[in-house]
């Protein structure tokens, strides 16, 4: 009951974004992958979600290849995303934007719920009810009826999360989900996040935030050009020195960095802000 | 659009005697057609017509969001249907209802051949292609002499009769297409709102989100052309019967721009919007024929009026036909 990477490789022309990633992802837990801008991060949760094709390697839940499905194929096999950019059903209702996930499991029947208006009813209460309560816990049941692309940019954020939601997946796979939040919205965020926790899902979590990567993740992923430079516990990660080197560079690094800096500062007139 | 909403929701009475003044006027017109003279019936018809149309076309650019211009093509499939299977061109004379059933299948047969080539694009793309198909079927029955008789066109096709009742006065023809309108907007306002309509409606918004909750884009797509192909040549047989003569020069481009005039200038996505702008599209011609010559201008001032004023349509999306249900009924 994992999903696995195994020898995972994406390739744009000459350019190897991923380079044999293996990793394997147990229920139960949430993942984080951190690593520096350009590292490959987002690029996996598209591979997973079949955004993206897979150059290489091979991509499976619980033994079930993925790598060749379309899209809404792996969606259906309990895969559910986030995006970088929020993307919802802008002039949708925030509430219709979470019953459209019924579509995979009710469409057969749209026939039926065209004709037999009695049948239509109990579909629609029964839809709503559920999503109802998913929105309440997210506090959005006051935007239930508001149209989705005029709700506030970090309720957009948390009603993205909710109608991943929907469909209880097995993985859900969020990219940057506190990106543009405030720190009461991202504290907000952290806890909910870990109320997800399940025993039959894997959370998989890509963020630049690192406080909310090293409070909410049991295991984190390192990404570094591409490959996998670290795995550990969020306390393993922030002790291993190669992690801090990617990051940061070393000491030499560093000094160089500054010594730049103060080049261009002088260069363009700027002056150091004195301390009064 | 969404300013209108709200105010209409801040304000039920207005929104409730809206409603009742609507089904007023839609009463009263009704009530009123026997009596009117055979000119007038004629031009409610080609009214009832557009709107049929406009509900069909609406399901694919409103709902799904796909520009298709090429839509009079499934309107012409289901005009020859009729003019083939009940005229002396091939000696058939099939009874009404029966080409009804199989102009509606061969409808939708052209909408899914339409909607797999087309199935990977969109806007601009999509109106191109689609409108070549649309000139395809109009060349297509333009020389294909042997069958529809070209240019020339087939006539003298059969009186439609159901269950003994002959229909071909302007009259019996209204009571026709109001029935069929009827049906068919209660069947796709239902549709709209049913998962399909909803997964229609995600395509628009975002497909390739849409996907990424599992929607089949590529069926839900060619169930939106399908059905909305079985409309268009619905109507095309209603049309070929009222008329009684069909020639290619009725499915001209055009045609195609009109139908989606009437969903742009009304309302997109509302069968309220379609009603509203087939009755301004086709009634106003009608009300400015004495100024022949500058019809045309007026319909473009009106057009680029609109635009500015409303570009979502005159009617919002917000004010549909559940709105008005609620009015009348409360609730």
């Amino acid at each position: 009951m994992t999903l696995a990477f195994q020898n995972l490789r994406k390739q744009y022309g000459d350019v190897v974004a991923i380079d044999d990633v293996s990793a394997n992802f147990a229920p139960g837990m949430i993942h984080g992958i951190i690593g520096p801008n350009g590292a490959g991060k987002s690029t996996l949760i598209n591979m997973t979600a079949g955004s993206y094709t897979v150059s290489g390697g091979s991509i499976s839940l619980d033994g079930k290849r993925l790598v060749r499905l379309k899209k809404y194929e792996i969606a259906n096999s309990g895969v559910s995303r986030t995006y970088q950019n929020i993307r919802l059903f802008d002039q949708m209702t925030a509430l219709e934007n979470l019953e459209v996930c019924f579509y995979p499991r009710e469409v057969a029947g749209t026939l039926k719920e065209v004709l037999w208006p009695p049948y239509a009813s109990a579909r629609h209460a029964r839809r709503r009810e559920k999503c109802l309560e998913i929105l309440r816990f997210f506090d959005l049941q006051g935007y239930a009826d508001a149209e989705a692309g005029s709700l506030p940019y970090g309720r957009q954020r948390m009603l993205e999360i909710a109608r991943a939601l929907v469909c209880n997946p097995r993985v859900l796979l969020l990219d940057e989900p506190a990106a543009g939040l405030n720190h009461h919205e991202t504290t907000e965020l952290t806890a909910k996040l870990a109320a997800l926790r399940s025993p039959e899902r894997v959370m998989i979590v890509v963020e630049h935030d690192m406080d909310l990567v090293m409070t909410l993740c049991d295991n984190i992923i390192v990404m570094h050009h591409g490959k996998l430079l670290f795995h550990g516990t969020p306390a393993e990660v922030q002790a291993s020195s190669d992690v801090q080197l990617a990051y940061l560079g070393t000491a030499n690094d560093i000094d160089d960095i500054r010594a730049a800096a103060q080049d261009r500062r002088a260069q363009l007139g700027i002056r150091a802000r004195r301390r009064s | 659009m969404s300013v209108t909403g709200t105010l209409y929701q801040a304000r039920p009475r207005s929104s409730r005697v809206l409603s009742f003044l609507l089904l007023g006027l839609a009463v009263a017109l009704i009530a009123a057609t026997p009596f009117l003279p055979n000119y007038h019936v004629r031009v409610i018809n080609s009214l009832l017509i557009y709107i049929l149309l406009g509900i069909g076309l609406n399901i694919v650019i409103g709902y799904a969001g796909l520009l298709d211009l090429g839509f009079v093509a499934f309107y012409a499939v289901g005009a020859y249907s009729y003019a083939l299977l009940a005229s002396p061109q091939l000696g058939l004379h099939l009874p009404f209802l029966l080409i009804l059933a199989v102009a509606a299948m061969l409808g939708a047969l052209t909408g899914i051949l339409l909607g797999i080539p087309v199935l990977r694009l969109r806007g601009d793309y999509l109106a191109i292609v689609t409108l070549g198909f649309g000139e395809i079927i109009r060349i297509i029955v333009n020389n294909l002499d042997w069958l529809t008789g070209g240019p020339k066109g087939i006539a003298r096709l059969d009186k439609a009769s159901f269950a003994g009742i002959e229909m071909a006065r302007p009259i019996e023809i209204f009571w026709l297409l109001l029935v069929t309108v009827v049906v068919v907007g209660t069947v796709v306002w239902r549709l709209e709102r049913s998962i399909l309509g909803k997964g229609w409606a995600a395509i628009r918004e975002d497909q390739d989100a849409a996907r990424g909750i599992g929607i089949n884009t590529t069926n839900a797509k060619l169930a939106a052309f399908a059905t909305s192909a079985t409309i268009g040549s619905i109507a095309g047989v209603i049309f070929a019967a009222s008329q009684r003569f069909v020639s290619p020069e009725s499915f001209t481009l055009q045609e195609s721009i009109l139908i989606v005039l009437v969903i742009v200038i009304g309302g997109i996505g509302n069968i309220l919007g379609i009603v509203v702008g087939a009755a301004i599209l086709i009634l106003l011609p009608e009300v400015l024929r004495q100024f022949a010559e500058w019809r045309i201008l007026f319909l473009g001032l009106l057009m680029i009026f609109l635009i500015i004023v409303r570009p979502g349509g005159i009617v919002p999306r917000s004010f549909g036909p559940d709105k008005l249900i609620r009015g009348l009924f409360g609730k």
